[in-house]
């Protein structure tokens, strides 16, 4: 499903030079459950927004869902995301001063769908996620973890094939943290969603299927 | 996404309230730049009226001792005579007071079947006055030598006046009167508007009365018609000839086109004024709405990130921000037409309607230009936003 080799990812600033991610190379099966792990800086975050193709590598080459990527334009890269890719993280990235409804809608918006359609699919989404009492709710009225779980909404209301979770339980208790693993489980068990997540948390880890450990931007496992 | 985009806004409406009140007051001001600029147009747009190139204007006070009409008469007869004698001197016409250009008016109420017409120019004028100035008589005829004796008052009026009291149909043969003053005077004439308070006033309702005997007294201005060889050493010669034939007399020659230049610029100067004030006003305006769209991307850059992420395309965000300040303005354009339909449908300032329908599109073109102008770098700095740092950054 995604394919990385000899990812290389080099930030440059005016007298800093960065080496991100070193040889990565890394291959990920439709289906899997795929979790990263590592200290704080060692280019988790840089990996996925790799996998994301919301950054470029510097050297190397990605395959996502028998798509390279290296010729797609902003336009095209866009539409891919739209389509194949959900994205969790951290911080929800909720916009606050729209319905829970209308967060979860949001990725129908860019591409072609009825207004009634959006709200079928984004309904869909939020039951799926156990928030269908919460639709009307502005994302300041929710707890962190049912804003976790209107991000998750969001991202599998398209339907997407792969869902990149950057320590999605970062912000949340155990208890909150479990339930948002539990939803992500579930969705790569019935809907066999590839799911590559970031943590901090080896209890989370253990639930997936694989794990992998970098270290300052070396894949050491 | 149109109705998402308004709903984001309406939702925002706390945060927007203070942009739409800055774009609704500029509005306003653009409105009242636009009504009173299209108004000064439309009437510059409309012919003059007069002819009033090569025409001089004569002011004296009447300084002879005599206060007999007749005499005042034959000496003032004898005068114009020997004016119009003068080979550079093509017309000449007595009159009162109240020349082209010369800011002085004087007005009277009448009524015409019951109904008072407030403020309708006076001129008090001779035979010669049409081809002095170049008029046009439109309906029925001009002063001539019959009409002194006739025994009926009669009276000649412009199109302008013709028109409120008849319409399309004729003027002549009607009678109207001074308000409280029985006496029927006649209409045997009707004359071309002229715009007596330069290019950028419009023409007024006005009454032409011929002059009587008695009128001698106190007229004080003469047109005259020079050709235009007549130049500085005529005029001096003029002058002397006007001097001697007047003795203690104040003579002043002034030349109409001369006149015309100063007033139009007093006319213009409450429009500069405005125009300088709108000025200042849009720019703050333009620099607020910039200023605000700057904030706003600065602080969205979560959301301008997510979108990225979710499939927005660095275009889709930059006409995204730009859509939201137009639909903004839009809100703002919204209020601000419901005030501005009032003057049209109040007739405050007395202007045709179409004065405040072209100033207000007009007004709503200029602003939604501002804050497309406005939004555009803005606009292209959001969709430079590098989605994977905007979305790790808080
Ligand atoms: N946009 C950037 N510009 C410069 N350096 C960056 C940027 N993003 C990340 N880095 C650097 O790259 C390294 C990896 O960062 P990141 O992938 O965010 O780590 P992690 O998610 O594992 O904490 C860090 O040293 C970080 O400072
Ligand atoms: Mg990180």
């Amino acid at each position: 499903m995604i394919s990385l080799k000899n990812i290389e990812k080099v930030y440059r600033t005016t007298n800093i030079e960065t080496l991100a991610l070193n040889n990565i190379s890394l291959n990920i099966a439709k289906g899997e459950f795929l979790s990263i792990m590592g200290p704080s800086g060692c280019g988790k975050s840089t990996l996925l927004n790799i996998m994301g193709l919301l950054d470029a590598p510097s050297k190397g080459q990605i395959e996502i869902a028998e798509q390279t990527t290296e010729k797609l334009s902003d336009k095209q890269l866009a539409r891919f995301r739209n389509q194949k890719l959900g994205f969790i993280f951290q911080s929800y990235h909720l916009i606050n001063d729209l319905q829970v409804l209308d967060n979860v809608e949001l990725p129908l918006l860019y591409r072609d769908a009825s207004a009634r359609e959006r709200r079928q699919l984004a309904s869909e989404a939020l039951e799926k996620v156990g928030l269908s009492n919460r639709m009307k709710h502005f994302p300041t009225q929710l707890s962190g973890g049912q804003r976790q779980r209107v991000a998750i909404a969001r991202a599998i209301v398209g339907k997407p094939e792969i869902i990149l979770a950057d320590e999605p339980t970062g912000n949340l208790d155990s208890a909150m943290g479990n339930e948002i693993m539990e939803i992500l489980i579930n969705l790569n068990q019935k809907d066999s969603t590839t799911i590559v997540m970031v943590t901090h948390d080896e209890n989370m880890a253990q639930k997936t299927h694989r794990l992998v450990r970098l270290f300052d931007g070396s894949q050491v496992l | 996404m149109f109705k998402h985009l308004f709903k984001l806004i309406w939702n925002k409406k706390k945060q927007n309230s203070l942009l739409i009140v800055e774009i609704l007051l500029s509005f306003l001001v653009m409105f009242a730049v636009f009504s009173f600029g299209v108004n000064s147009y439309r009437n510059y747009a409309k012919p003059m009226g007069i002819n009033y190139e090569h025409v001089w204007v004569i002011t004296y006070n009447n300084s002879l001792k005599t206060t007999n009409s007749d005499s005042l008469t034959l000496f003032y007869e004898g005068l114009l005579r020997n004016i119009k004698a003068l080979p550079q001197v093509q017309n000449a016409s007595f009159t009162s007071g109240n020349v082209p250009f010369s800011n002085s008016h004087s007005t009277s109420a009448f009524m015409y079947q019951g109904k008072k017409i407030d403020r309708v120019n006076q001129f008090t004028v001779d035979e010669n006055y049409t081809n002095t100035l170049g008029i046009k008589v439109i309906e029925g005829h001009w002063y001539n030598k019959q009409d002194a004796g006739s025994k009926t008052r009669v009276t000649i009026i412009n199109n302008m006046l013709k028109e409120k009291l008849f319409g399309k149909a004729s003027a002549i043969g009607k009678f109207i009167n001074y308000y409280e003053d029985k006496n029927k005077i006649k209409i045997i004439g009707v004359i071309n508007d002229i715009k007596f308070d330069g290019d950028y006033q419009s023409a007024d309702i006005s009454m032409y009365n011929r002059y009587d005997t008695s009128a001698y007294h106190w007229m004080s201005k003469i047109l005259l018609k020079v050709s235009p060889d007549a130049d500085a050493s005529f005029e001096s010669h003029l002058s002397k000839m006007l001097s001697n034939s007047l003795k203690n007399s104040n003579i002043e020659i002034e030349h109409l086109p001369n006149k015309l230049k100063s007033y139009n610029k007093i006319t213009l100067v409450p429009l500069i004024i405005l125009s300088i004030v709108a000025a200042f006003l849009i720019i703050n305006v333009a620099l607020g709405i910039f200023g605000v769209l700057w904030y706003n991307i600065n602080k969205r850059r979560g959301e301008i990130g997510l979108r990225r992420a979710i499939g927005a395309s660095g275009g889709s965000v930059s006409s995204q921000l730009v859509n939201e300040a137009l639909i903004v303005a839009t809100f703002s354009l919204i209020i601000g037409s419901f005030f501005a339909v009032q003057f049209p449908l109040l007739n405050v300032f007395d202007l045709p309607a179409s004065v405040y329908l072209t100033a207000l599109g007009l007004a709503i073109l200029f602003i939604y230009f501002v804050v497309l102008a406005c939004s555009l770098y803005p606009g292209k700095q959001a969709a430079a936003i590098y989605p994977a740092v905007a979305l790790h950054e808080e």
